[in-house]
């Protein structure tokens, strides 16, 4: 049915949300970076001047290098192992509803309680973690001190918060393979390896890819747990790409150099997003046709 | 005979230890999840001089450190109620909003309406952290800063097409006769709206709220950004305990914490089925 002027009523309040809010803005950040502007004066228009500078910025380019790093390690750390606990909770499982929860518990906590959590754990003197790591002779994360450990910190606290998303998009879609056809392999004297290689992995292709999508596209906003684990220190080594813009905006009042790196950062998103609209283009307007 | 016992026997150790295996996986998985959550509510409990370094009886719990919190930061509280307006607003806006365009998406069908669909989920990849820029001073002259307002709305705005997605995923599934059948009795779009759909979309409420809620509740970047006294949320302020010049109170950090995440965990784990629902509708569903 088509929809009446009435029905694009009830739309209206979403799209209207979304476009004042959402779009109308990013298209203006885009003007923004194409103009000089601090607080109480007016946008001058400098052309492309802004990228020049960023992409000439050591710092830029530091955060980023741990963009991509943190990034990376995270979305695929994050990944095998949520297969794995995947894999795990599809066979039997005793208690599994209060287990399932326990799994997912890390979804409801914010991101300032985790890095408080994760703060006590590795505490350099007495922090439980760092006690258990030292008793057992292993080395410690200095994360106040050393940039690697810093991002390490970083990464490991990202996989811990996300993990349930990634969780439940590939148990989901485990629990959605038909029995049948790991029955019919086990008949076919298939072992355990070839069951995951050759029905396993083909039918999770499209969730997996799914959630790596989404977890690339999140994981790149990343700005809480870096802001407040090192606050991009020591000397801006462990700075994230929306660390160096919120500084550009907000401590060096450079809108200009903030919203070029914005826009950067969008186009960046969308790239990444790319077989996901893909996707999403095909198969809404296949529906459309019918 | 003897000869074709042992196969079985091996068989049956294997079994054993491939099961023994995964017990202990699993116990891996509940620590790795669960450990660091019940550590900051036990660690809440325990006298102060105890939190580190593990002196004192683990039984000895004392509510110490909620009475210094108390003390020490009464505001505290006015920013728990802060948190807690914000976020059942935002939940409320998102809700309304989405229930109505989730329900177009679902059952009309034009090239157009199409697009603005796909619209929706192109603006949902923007981050956040760049839209801030432009917003701030806007919010300024807009003399919104440090309200609830304004994280109410931009909460909505930066879910509603979530919540589009995971409504129009559940009102899908519902059948379209019912609808039918009350326009053949006379019902306007309105009537049928609130009588037949509203009624039986309670799942997809509840699935968007979880992730609104939640959004909202735990949210910092954008309190951060747009609040400075009045409308500071429970996140913000357990970020200052955290950076608190004349060191960290762990006790009165954990006490903070602990009364932060306790709700929205609870209600996180009540409505669990959902929060599974609704993830898989607003993801992979199209």
């Amino acid at each position: 049915m088509k929809p009446s002027a009435r029905d694009w009523g009830l739309v209206l309040p979403a799209q209207a949300l979304l476009t004042v809010l959402l779009f109308v803005p990013s298209l203006y950040v885009f003007w923004l970076s194409l103009t000089k502007s601090t607080y109480g004066q007016s946008p001058v228009w400098v052309g492309l001047a802004n990228y020049t500078a960023v992409l000439s910025d050591p710092y830029f380019w530091t955060a980023t290098l741990n963009t991509a790093i943190v990034v990376n390690a995270v979305v695929f750390g994050e990944f095998l192992l949520a297969l794995a606990v995947a894999m795990l909770f599809a066979g039997w499982i005793p208690w599994r509803r209060v287990m399932i929860a326990v799994v997912l518990a890390p979804y409801a906590i914010s991101e300032v309680v985790a890095v408080v959590i994760f703060k006590y754990m590795s505490e350099p003197y007495a922090g439980p973690v760092t006690l258990a790591l030292k008793a057992i002779g292993l080395p410690t994360l200095d994360w106040a001190v050393e940039p690697s450990h810093g991002l390490a910190m970083v990464v490991l606290l990202s996989i811990w918060h996300h993990l349930p998303f990634t969780f439940i998009l590939l148990y989901t879609a485990l629990l959605g393979i038909p029995r049948e056809l790991y029955e019919a392999a086990q008949v076919d004297g298939a072992g355990a390896w070839h069951k995951f290689r050759h029905i396993t992995v083909p039918l999770l292709v499209p969730a997996m890819l799914v959630a790596l999508v989404f977890r690339y596209i999140f994981a790149f906003r990343i700005f809480s747990e870096v802001w407040l684990l090192t606050g991009g220190g020591p000397a801006r080594t462990t700075e994230v790409l929306a660390v160096y813009l919120y500084r550009q905006a907000f401590r060096y009042s450079d809108f200009g150099a903030a919203a070029a790196t914005g826009w950067l950062m969008l186009i960046a998103s969308l790239l990444m997003g790319s077989w996901y609209i893909w996707q999403m283009y095909r198969r809404m307007f296949a529906h459309g046709r019918r | 005979m003897a000869a074709g016992r042992r196969p079985v026997t091996v068989r049956r150790l294997r079994r054993w230890l491939v099961n023994a295996l995964r017990m202990l996986a699993l116990v891996a998985v509940l620590v790795w999840s669960g450990f660091p959550i019940l550590l900051v509510v036990f660690s809440s409990l325990r006298p102060p001089r105890d939190i580190f370094g593990g002196g004192g009886s683990l039984l000895s719990l004392t509510t110490r450190n909620y009475t210094n919190l108390w003390e020490r930061w009464p505001d505290f509280f006015h920013n728990l109620v802060n948190s807690l307006v914000i976020a059942l607003s935002a939940t409320a806006l998102t809700l309304v909003v989405s229930f109505l365009a989730g329900y177009v998406y679902s059952r009309r069908d034009s090239r157009a309406l199409t697009a603005s669909a796909f619209f929706m989920i192109l603006v949902r990849l923007l981050p956040p952290i760049v839209i801030t820029l432009p917003l701030f001073p806007a919010v300024n002259w807009l003399m919104l800063n440090d309200t609830r307002t304004v994280l109410v709305i931009l909460y909505c705005a930066f879910f509603v097409s979530l919540g589009t997605w995971i409504m129009k995923a559940f009102i899908d599934q519902l059948p379209r006769e019912l609808e039918e059948a009350a326009a053949i009795d006379g019902a306007g779009l309105w009537q049928t709206l609130r009588l037949v759909v509203l009624p039986l979309s309670y799942a997809g409420m509840i699935a968007t709220s979880v992730f609104i809620m939640v959004f909202a509740w735990n949210d910092f970047l954008f309190a951060f950004i747009f609040t400075a006294v009045d409308a500071k949320t429970a996140p913000l302020v357990i970020s200052e305990m955290v950076g608190a010049i004349d060191g960290v109170d762990w006790g009165i950090l954990f006490a903070a914490a602990t009364l932060q995440l306790v709700p929205i965990l609870v209600f996180v784990i009540l409505v669990q089925k959902y929060l599974i629902a609704g993830l898989t509708a607003g993801t992979v569903k199209g």
